[in-house]
């Protein structure tokens, strides 16, 4: 089979192809719409994709635990690209292209699958049902909700030969990133639109080697859209989750710049749902030394280990990996893994990072 | 002591090689017969090899190594859109849509189309892989899915085709293709590539010919057939096996036309050698006398050999790949209108192609070249001396040789009617091919002997010329033989293919009866038959499904047994009155009877009255065969049984075509109810269109043998040039004897044309029985073994003709060419002779 893939990706892949592969995060946006200062989400509309901004993703990322207390960590992604600011045609003609990533953190290992789908011939959407449920798939992986938010939900996805079967449920209200949902990336002006739910309990099956294994944890999601999120000087960012053992949640985020100040950003959400947005005084992000990471294309150097103070919250914490082989070498390639929190506060999280 | 014996050796060599030097032209012929031989041979190797490649790579493209396909059932039939939904949505992202199709340019050609999914291709398999590059999203991935998309195009076929990049090809039914995009991939062939949604538009269609199915594990196997819809089948891909397999026969007579230009090139370099061996026999004696062992002067002997098929290798190899680049195309087309084989389409030297072409020339010198030299060197110094050089090998050799003519054909008689594989026909070939050329020389003999022996005493001059062929005859024998084998390969190819096109021609016409046929996923034939009573006289819709008999694809095929058509299907083999009751469905004892195409008969081993066994929705069911159909050009094999048979052993029987017989109307006049029927434009054809497609691909499959035909030709062509120009170089002295004693131009160019216009005459008279058994041969026992069809033998007349003149041509050419270079010799020699 390799031979039909490699033509028709050979086909695909010219010289044409950008020396770097989050170019399309920084390209120029012109015809899309653009997010703007002011922006007004309304639920449960704004679950369903976003055709005329370029890009959009459902970002879950999960840390579980087993009956015999052993971690596991899950993540999936839905990604929507419009390829262009033309009104879509829909079915074949559509402008519309779908990638999924799957990954799974076993208590051993780390497995991961991407799929790409295009849109308009029912492969792959996300969308009201029949039923008028919220419904994100593409192939068998699917994310449906009871109703039309997709919170209470179910998960079904696969990585590899392991089956996942989460229920997802959550009793606080979605946090708004930034100002009401106006996410600013870049001083010039790059921004998206960015909500999340970082309170979700998750209760169920992960069928893996043979073995069916019971979990239960909590996950958090991130929805986010755009035309243009980065500017054309930040090479990447630096991404986290965290669930401290407090019960509040805190999310930080850096992107690096080549040419100015990076810009950081954050958000305190308390157990009950209450948040506050941190920007870039109110936060204090420190790498640690840098790790060397296995990927197709040799060893990366990237920091697994960082130090994060937020003294509003007083929080003074050391994140760690829990482990250093997470890099998935995907169309896209980056970190993502499970980590470990200590210091101030104990708890556990995600992270992500990018442009290494 | 031993550098003494190599410098003695180098000296030696030194001496036999200057020979050359004096006359070029020897070397010339020596090579050219060398190169010519092993190109030709080389050529179709790397053609034949370079096409098995391609069955494995055409496989690893299409069906991928995974070995699945998922097809509607039917024939024509195609997976629907939702099914592929359904499935991927079920878990089953091995499965990616494929549309390839033959599409025609507004030129005439005929392309085949490939379109895909870029975005469903499976992508893991391909990051695991070193490459490493996997971007649907990136680059050209977006202009290919966007409009207004790209058509990969490979360069060989757009140079081809003079198409530049951006260009539009233009169908013939006025659709352009999206803009060209000129990359050639290994496994692309000639095919052009496009996503999915440019084909949809371009051809007008929603639904995909076949799913691709990577490697599935078992348990993932088993779920898919237990949740695949009732109206699809997974298929393990046998594409490579299949092709392998039916192209066998193509190949090997691609080899047999090889090895005979191999076999004609070793007629040239033996004659060459001959001569310059009778050049140099004074050379060889003295060397001898001088004290130079036998051992010495094998050792140099070889050294020469050696020499020559260093030369013959590089230069042999190399044409051969040129040669083989050229033909190429034709035998792709060959393999592309027979089988749908897609061949890429430049051939590639390896070195495993050098080394067989330095063993094949190596072969060829030691066969032409070693063994004469060394026999003359052997010779006693005594007999050398004394030897007659004009009239060597006269009585004893033409004995030998006339035995051995005799034993080689009497062989090949015994063998007639024991042949029952390809390679063995080709043997039967080779021995009658060999047999008639061993026996042209005795025949000369002793033709040329009796005629002037009931010459009159007075016709002198005539005499004289008679006596003068057997002068020329050692020389030219062998050339007559070259020219004599390539003739006979030549009629009885053309006979074959000749009388292939008449009987095709004929079996067209009767089987092809009806004016126009229709074939539409979407038209209603109910409809379209219920609004067009006025206008059709006779209708025939026929149904069937493919799957596997005798380890062959098998078309099954649900036919109207009252059909005008089918009423006057001509049967090549029939129980008496097999039509009426196979139309009746008569099963008195017990089996339904069936009529299957000549190659089941043929290949599959299968006589009059046997039962065969199909398996149906129920499980296998018995069929007594009483009738054999002409089914040409059809590579699988073929059953035809009454429609409502077809429909209760196999629900899964597809719809295959609507054929209609107009009554006086025209085809613009039914236009208007086809459409509205719901056919669409391109869906239908008439009958004149459809035969002359037919004859077309015939045409074009049969291109690679008159191609190799006239390059066989052209080699025994020069074969007679070099034994010319020898024979009259040898000559020379006598020649200018001649002339001192009065002879004048004309007289000389009567006493020397004539007996070698006699031979050439005799040659081609001779070549007319042998063509035609060989053409037998090839019709009533390659063909049939080959390819399971048999046809009656068509004895034409022109090709003879044509042949004459060719021949004719051939012989001025080259004889006028030896007359002038005699001519201009001829003063020198003259003053040589005057000064002796």
């Amino acid at each position: 089979m390799k031979y039909l893939v490699l033509l028709f990706s050979n086909l695909l892949c010219t010289a044409a192809m950008a020396d770097n592969e989050y170019n399309l995060l920084r390209s120029d946006a012109t015809g899309f719409a653009q997010v703007a200062p002011g922006l007004e989400l309304s639920f449960p509309e704004d679950h369903l994709p976003h055709p005329d901004y370029r890009i959009e993703w459902w970002y879950l990322t999960a840390n579980l635990t087993d009956s015999d207390g052993r971690h596991w960590g899950v993540h999936w992604t839905l990604f929507r690209q419009s390829l262009s600011p033309e009104p879509d045609p829909g079915g074949w003609q559509s402008t519309q292209v779908w990638m999924a990533h799957s990954a799974l953190s076993t208590p051993e290992s780390h497995l991961y699958e991407e799929r790409f789908a295009r849109g308009g011939i029912g492969q792959a959407d996300v969308a009201l049902n029949a039923d008028g449920r919220f419904d994100a798939w593409l192939d068998d992986w699917q994310w449906l909700g009871t109703g039309a938010d997709p919170l209470p939900g179910k998960l079904t996805i696969t990585v590899g030969e392991s089956q996942i079967e989460l229920s997802l449920a959550s009793d606080n209200p979605w946090v708004l990133q930034g100002e009401n949902g106006y996410s600013q990336k870049a001083p010039s002006g790059q921004a998206s639109a960015y909500y999340s739910q970082p309170h979700i309990s998750i209760s169920g099956s992960i069928d893996h080697d043979g073995q069916q294994v019971t979990v239960s944890g909590t996950g958090w999601l991130d929805r986010e859209w755009s035309s243009q999120p980065l500017a054309p000087e930040q090479p990447g960012w630096d991404w986290f989750s965290l669930h401290l053992e407090s019960g509040d949640a805190l999310m930080v985020y850096q992107l690096r710049d080549s040419s100015q100040p990076n810009t950081l950003n954050g958000i305190w959400v308390t157990a009950d749902g209450d948040f506050t947005s941190l920007s870039g005084g109110q936060i204090q992000l420190m790498a640690g030394r840098e790790s060397s990471v296995m990927t197709q294309a040799g060893a990366r150097q990237m920091p697994l280990n960082w130090t994060i103070r937020v003294p509003q919250f007083e929080v003074d914490i050391r994140v760690d990996a829990l482990r250093a082989e997470h890099w998935l070498d995907t169309l896209f390639p980056y970190w993502e893994g499970p980590v470990r929190v200590s210091g101030s506060h104990q708890g556990q999280g995600y992270m992500e990072l990018t442009g290494y | 002591m031993k550098t003494e014996r190599l410098r003695r050796i180098g000296w030696v060599s030194r001496v036999l090689l200057s020979h050359y030097r004096q006359h070029p032209l020897q070397a010339v012929f020596l090579l050219l017969g060398l190169t010519l031989g092993v190109a030709l041979w080389s050529a179709v190797q790397l053609i034949n090899d370079h096409a098995r490649a391609s069955y494995a790579e055409a496989n690893q493209f299409l069906g991928a190594e995974a070995h699945f396909w998922v097809r509607a059932k039917g024939d024509g039939a195609r997976v629907a859109q939702g099914d592929y939904i359904q499935l991927r949505r079920q878990g089953f992202t091995e499965l990616y849509p494929i549309i390839e199709t033959r599409i025609r340019t507004a030129q005439d050609n005929w392309l085949t189309l490939l379109a895909t999914d870029f975005m469903a291709l499976p992508v893991s398999d391909a990051s695991s892989s070193d490459t490493g590059s996997t971007t649907p999203f990136v680059g050209d991935a977006l202009a290919f899915m966007t409009k207004p998309y790209v058509t990969a195009i490979p360069e060989e076929l757009a140079t081809r085709l003079g198409i530049d990049n951006g260009d539009q090809i233009q169908l013939t039914n006025g659709q352009r293709l999206p803009p060209a995009s000129l990359q050639s991939r290994p496994q692309q062939g000639e095919r052009l590539v496009m996503d999915m949604a440019a084909a949809f538009e371009i051809l007008n269609r929603d639904s995909f010919d076949y799913l691709g199915v990577t490697q599935l594990t078992d348990t993932k196997e088993q779920a898919l057939r237990r949740v695949l819809p009732a109206t699809l089948t997974l298929v393990s891909n046998q594409q490579s096996l299949d092709l392998q397999e039916l192209t066998d026969s193509l190949h090997i007579q691609l080899s047999a036309m090889g090895w005979l230009s191999f076999v004609v090139g070793l007629f040239i370099v033996f004659n060459a050698v001959r001569f310059s061996l009778w050049m140099r026999q004074t050379t060889l004696t003295t060397l001898r006398e001088m004290g130079i062992g036998l051992g010495d002067l094998t050792f140099a002997i070889a050294v020469e050999a050696l020499l020559w098929s260093l030369l013959g290798t590089v230069l042999g190899g190399g044409l051969g790949f040129l040669l083989g680049n050229l033909l190429l195309p034709t035998v792709s087309s060959s393999l592309g209108s027979l089988y749908g084989a897609v061949i890429s389409p430049a051939v590639t030297l390896n070195p495993g192609h050098m080394i067989q072409a330095a063993i094949m020339t190596v072969l060829g010198v030691i066969v032409a070249l070693a063994g004469p030299i060394w026999l003359s060197a052997k010779r006693s110094i005594r007999q050398q001396r004394s030897a007659d050089a004009v009239n060597p090998l006269q009585s004893k050799g033409l004995i030998m040789q006339r035995f051995l003519a005799l034993a080689l054909l009497l062989s090949a008689g015994l063998l007639v009617g024991h042949i029952n594989s390809v390679q063995g026909g080709f043997v039967l070939l080779a021995l009658v091919l060999l047999g008639s050329a061993l026996s042209l020389p005795p025949i000369l003999y002793s033709f040329f002997r009796n005629l002037e022996r009931v010459m009159p005493a007075s016709w002198w001059r005539l005499r004289w010329a008679m006596r003068d062929a057997f002068a020329q005859l050692p020389h030219l024998r062998i050339a007559m033989m070259a020219l004599l084998l390539a003739l006979v390969a030549n009629l009885g190819v053309s006979t074959l293919v000749g009388s292939f096109r008449t009987a095709l021609t004929d079996w067209l016409s009767v089987r092809l009866s009806a004016d126009l046929y229709v074939q539409s996923s979407t038209m209603r034939s109910n409809t379209l038959l219920a609004s067009t009573t006025s206008m059709v006289s006779a209708s025939h819709e026929r149904i069937g499904l493919n799957l596997r008999w005798g380890n062959r694809p098998t078309d099954i095929r649900g036919v109207n047994p009252l059909a005008p058509d089918m009423r006057a299907l001509p049967l090549a083999m029939a129980e008496p009155d097999a039509l009426a009751r196979w139309a009746s469905a008569d099963d008195a004892d017990g089996t339904l009877p069936i009529l299957a195409s000549e190659q089941v008969h043929h290949l599959g081993g299968v006589e009059l009255g046997d039962k065969i066994s199909l398996s149906t929705d129920t499980g296998p069911a018995d069929f007594k065969v009483i009738g054999f159909f002409y089914d040409y050009g059809n590579p699988y094999y073929a059953f035809y049984l009454p429609k409502n048979t077809v429909a209760r052993y196999w629900t899964a029987s597809q719809p295959l075509g609507l054929a209609l017989w107009l009554d006086d109307a025209s085809l613009s006049d039914i236009e208007p109810a086809l459409l509205a029927a719901g056919a669409e434009p391109g869906d239908w054809i008439d009958q004149r269109q459809l035969m002359s497609v037919a004859l077309q691909i015939f045409d074009r499959t049969f291109a690679i043998t008159g191609a190799l035909n006239t390059l066989t030709l052209g080699v025994a062509g020069v074969a007679l040039f070099a034994a010319l120009m020898s024979v009259h170089q040898q000559r020379l002295s006598q020649y200018a004897h001649w002339r001192a004693l009065g002879v004048n131009r004309l007289e000389w160019l009567l006493i020397v044309g004539c007996p070698l216009t006699g031979m050439v005459v005799i040659t081609g008279l001779l070549t007319i029985p042998l063509g035609a058994a060989l053409s037998a041969l090839l019709i009533y026992d390659i063909n049939v073994i080959a390819f399971g069809w048999s046809m009656p033998l068509t004895w034409k007349w022109q090709p003879v003709g044509w042949l004459a003149v060719m021949t004719a041509l051939t012989l001025m050419i080259t004889g006028f060419a030896a007359l002038w270079r005699v001519q201009r010799q001829l003063p020198n020699t003259l003053m040589r002779l005057g000064g002796q």
